[in-house]
């Protein structure tokens, strides 16, 4: 940081402040307000957005901005830790202040939709509604901007609330609430872990900043524990429990922590909150899934990359994880009926390519697709939201079809939504899709051994889901807007107005451009210099050995060289080839999986095919039995252990302290009958008793 | 001639075991305040005979604040055993039983 602090970072925690502000607002006077408090967090999110950009301006400029707000305790941990500040926090840097415009930008404009959705729909309860989205967005953005970890805990936390209290708004129907308990348990689940690591990380390194500026007393923990492996060159302070292989203590920790990020990013094995999820209004299921609660666990992996990136296993597994999700929920979303579940597949399936793209050391691929994934399924989601309106919040696509002509503005932006998601070029999907399977698949042939091999499985993973992606996206088109109506609704729609058409028309644009701020194959192939994302990773010079993509990827002297061990290699083509082949098959299966679906559904009277799926059909319907496999192992593995553990408890713990209590009281109701009052009984045990005592003194001391 | 000390303590002994069988056996709260006076008694000749053996006074001023123990004894003892013949009409120790389980 160079002299004072740019003006814009002192403004920088209204940028929470302000939803925050809206919440309180909407949930004191709301019921008192137009709208139900909807204009007042309209008015803030906007506030955050303007703020968001005048410090993404500001970070441009070369600058970054680590700052402590409140410092709640100062721990002494004694020996070489010495004291451990926790505290309230700032780090604005390139990824989290790009992140701030995503989330206050959709906010934004979920908001927007929200008065086409919820208020001219005639919703009651809608000053609750807003002040949820107030209260997400505030903690989704605090998440944002945690310079620790423990304080990016708390918000990632307050975030499942806030996910909790939205996708159960309907609470007086059945099946929110149950889906709402059940968003909150699977994710808690995770995040059980994710506290167990944070508790690891202060206690191993004494802080759990992400990176510092300036400050030469505070540290940072990837920092650290890169000086610990030695991958760059320093003393650490650092205490390993029971003197185990830092490598191996590091790799723990960061899998702990990992256990949050699959919970929240909906990652197998603990996905299947998601879907479930859809039982919210369309509005949050937009901000949950572009912007919040499932962006936040990738986010929070990218956040501390720095760290990932000196565990090759926990890399590996990420990259596995990665590739298997994306592809095993794709397959899933291939039947679906209902407009909504297909995207939630989707959403599944789209974060898993970013763990696959963080797994393969792809930094900048898996912010590439976190950005463009957010724009076109929040434009997805609010496209289906203006269609379930449409469709007198009738979901199912059996019954919609030919609404191509009824509502153009949303066919086109949904259509424009659809080619960024099955990765059409030249809409933003393509080139973060695309980018991300290049970065798994040049990591995959260069590094040598398991970890090679494990990165070719992932992308082959990958590889096979961009088929199954271009063809549920196509097939959710084709039956929403192609073909003749197939129900008197559809004949005759619900009209939408400028609220639910404006976030659509932002989105749909922002869908089909967002994509050339990184055109890496262009670049590779013509030499031009346009992967202006890449280069603004490369971030301001105060954080250039912390957070920097620099630091990061590139070059021989990075982490992923010196600390995962990845090498780039290529095919026989050389570079310029490997990008063509890259993407000419990752392009040519979207279209395969696109054209298939054109055949079998853009007819005017479109039929199921799932019968030919044969026994796959049961399975993939029942979504592979990952819920009955979860409610089993609920019941069958958890239950009687808990059981046991009860019986344990009652019997042996409780019988030992019962039955010294049952013993005392059993001898005393004995014992008591000595108590004769009788004054002569008393007199005897007293002559008794000296007597013994005599005898006994006679033996010991030697009388006889 | 002097009487040897073992026979101060056979008679000191006997008079003791004859108070002790008193307080066992009868049921008369007088006769056990009278056994109890044979107790005390049987410790005063122990002293007496001890003081007399080593040739020191201590043993007979002992048996002198027996003495009048013994005395302030009696008085309680007899303020009890007026109590229970109030509250009983006798004087048998095993009509008072009701301070028990």
């Amino acid at each position: 940081m160079t002299g004072t602090t740019p003006f814009a970072f002192e403004f920088a925690p209204a940028i929470a402040a302000l939803p925050f502000v809206s919440f309180l607002i909407a949930l004191a006077f709301g019921d008192r307000m137009p709208k139900g408090g909807a204009l007042g967090g309209i008015l803030a999110t906007a506030g955050s957005l303007l703020l968001s950009l005048w410090v993404f301006v500001t970070v441009s400029g070369g600058s970054a901005y680590v700052h402590d707000i409140h410092t709640w305790t100062i721990l002494d941990a004694g020996g070489a830790l010495g004291d451990v500040n926790l505290h309230f926090g700032l780090l604005l840097d390139p990824l989290s202040a790009m992140m701030l415009i995503i989330v206050s930008l959709i906010a934004l404009l979920v908001h927007v939709f929200s008065l086409g959705y919820m208020n001219d729909e005639g919703e009651t309860g809608l000053p609750r509604y807003y002040a949820g989205l107030g209260l997400f967005t505030f903690s989704m953005l605090s998440f944002v901007m945690a310079d620790n970890l423990l304080q990016a805990f708390m918000f990632f936390e307050l975030v499942g609330l806030c996910s909790f209290l939205l996708i159960g708004f309907w609470f007086r129907e059945d099946a929110p609430p149950s889906a709402a308990k059940k968003a909150f348990l699977v994710t808690r689940f995770g995040d059980y872990f994710f506290l167990i690591g944070v508790v690891g990380i202060i206690a191993t390194f004494g802080t759990s900043r992400f990176a510092v500026v300036g400050d030469a007393a505070a540290a940072a923990f990837p920092v650290e524990a890169a000086k610990v492996l030695g991958v760059t060159e320093g003393t650490a302070t650092a205490v390993i429990p029971g003197g185990m292989d830092p490598q191996l203590w590091f790799t723990i920790l960061g899998l702990l922590v990992l256990g949050g990020v699959v919970g929240k990013s909906a990652q197998f094995p603990l996905h299947t909150w998601l879907p479930d999820a859809m039982e919210g209004p369309t509005p949050v299921s937009a901000l949950i899934h572009a912007a919040t609660m499932v962006a936040a666990g990738v986010y929070l992996v990218a956040r501390m990359y720095g760290f990932y990136l000196l565990s090759p296993t926990a890399l590996g597994i990420i990259a596995l994880v990665g590739g298997f999700t994306a592809l095993f929920a794709a397959t899933m979303g291939v039947v679906k009926k209902e407009i909504k579940q297909v995207l939630a597949y989707s959403t599944i399936s789209q974060y898993g390519y970013m763990m696959l793209a963080l797994g393969a050391g792809g930094y900048v691929a898996a912010t590439f697709h976190l950005m463009t994934h957010a724009f076109f399924k929040a434009l997805l989601f609010l496209g289906a939201g203006s269609v379930i309106i449409a469709m007198h919040h009738n979901e199912n696509m059996w019954d919609m079809g030919g609404l191509k002509e009824k509502m153009p503005v949303t066919y086109y932006t949904f259509l424009s939504g659809s080619l960024a998601l099955a990765g059409i070029v030249p809409f933003s999907g393509f080139w973060s899709k695309d980018e991300v399977l290049y970065e798994a698949f040049v990591h995959g042939l260069g590094t040598a051994g398991t970890q090679g091999t494990l990165l070719l499985v992932a992308y082959a993973f990958g590889l096979l889901a961009v088929f199954f992606t271009g063809f549920y996206t196509f097939r959710m088109v084709f039956l929403t807007f192609h073909g003749e109506p197939r129900s008197d609704t559809a004949k005759d729609p619900h009209g939408v107005r400028w609220n639910v058409k404006g976030p659509l028309a932002v989105l749909g644009i922002l869908a089909a451009v967002v994509g050339l701020v990184n055109m890496v194959p262009v670049k590779k192939l013509t030499g031009a210099n346009i992967d202006f994302l890449h280069k603004w990773l490369k971030g301001p010079e105060a954080l250039k050995a912390q957070t920097s993509v620099a630091h990061y990827t590139d070059g021989d002297t990075s982490l992923l060289h010196e600390g995962a061990h990845y090498v780039a290699g290529t095919l026989a083509g050389g570079e310029v080839g490997t990008v063509l082949i890259s993407a000419a098959v990752s392009l040519g299966l979207a279209l395969a999986g696109a054209g298939l679906a054109y055949r079998l559904y853009n007819v005017p009277e479109p039929v199921e095919h799932t019968d030919k799926l044969g026994a796959a059909k049961d399975v993939l319907y029942n979504n592979y039995y990952q819920d009955e496999f979860q409610v089993f192992l609920a019941e069958r593995v958890t239950m009687p252990l808990a059981k046991a553990a009860d019986t344990f408890d009652q019997s042996v713990i409780d019988g030992a302290v019962n039955g010294v209590s049952s013993v005392s009281l059993f001898s005393g109701r004995r014992v008591k009958r000595v108590q004769t009052g009788l004054v002569t009984n008393y007199a005897l045990l007293l002559t008794l008793g000296f007597l013994v005592l005599l005898v006994a003194m006679a033996a010991t001391g030697g009388w006889f | 001639m002097a009487v040897p000390a073992e026979y101060y303590l056979v008679l000191s002994a006997g008079l003791f075991c004859i108070g002790l069988a008193g307080i066992l056996t009868r049921k008369n709260a007088l006769m056990f305040l009278m056994s109890v006076e044979l107790m005390l008694n049987a410790a005063n000749i122990n002293f007496v005979a001890f003081s007399l053996y080593w040739g020191n006074l201590t043993g007979q001023t002992f048996a002198l604040f027996t003495m009048a123990l013994a005395a302030a004894e009696v008085a309680i003892g007899i303020g009890i055993i007026l109590v229970l013949y109030r509250n009983f009409g006798d004087v048998d120790v095993t009509d008072a039983v009701g301070m028990r389980w």
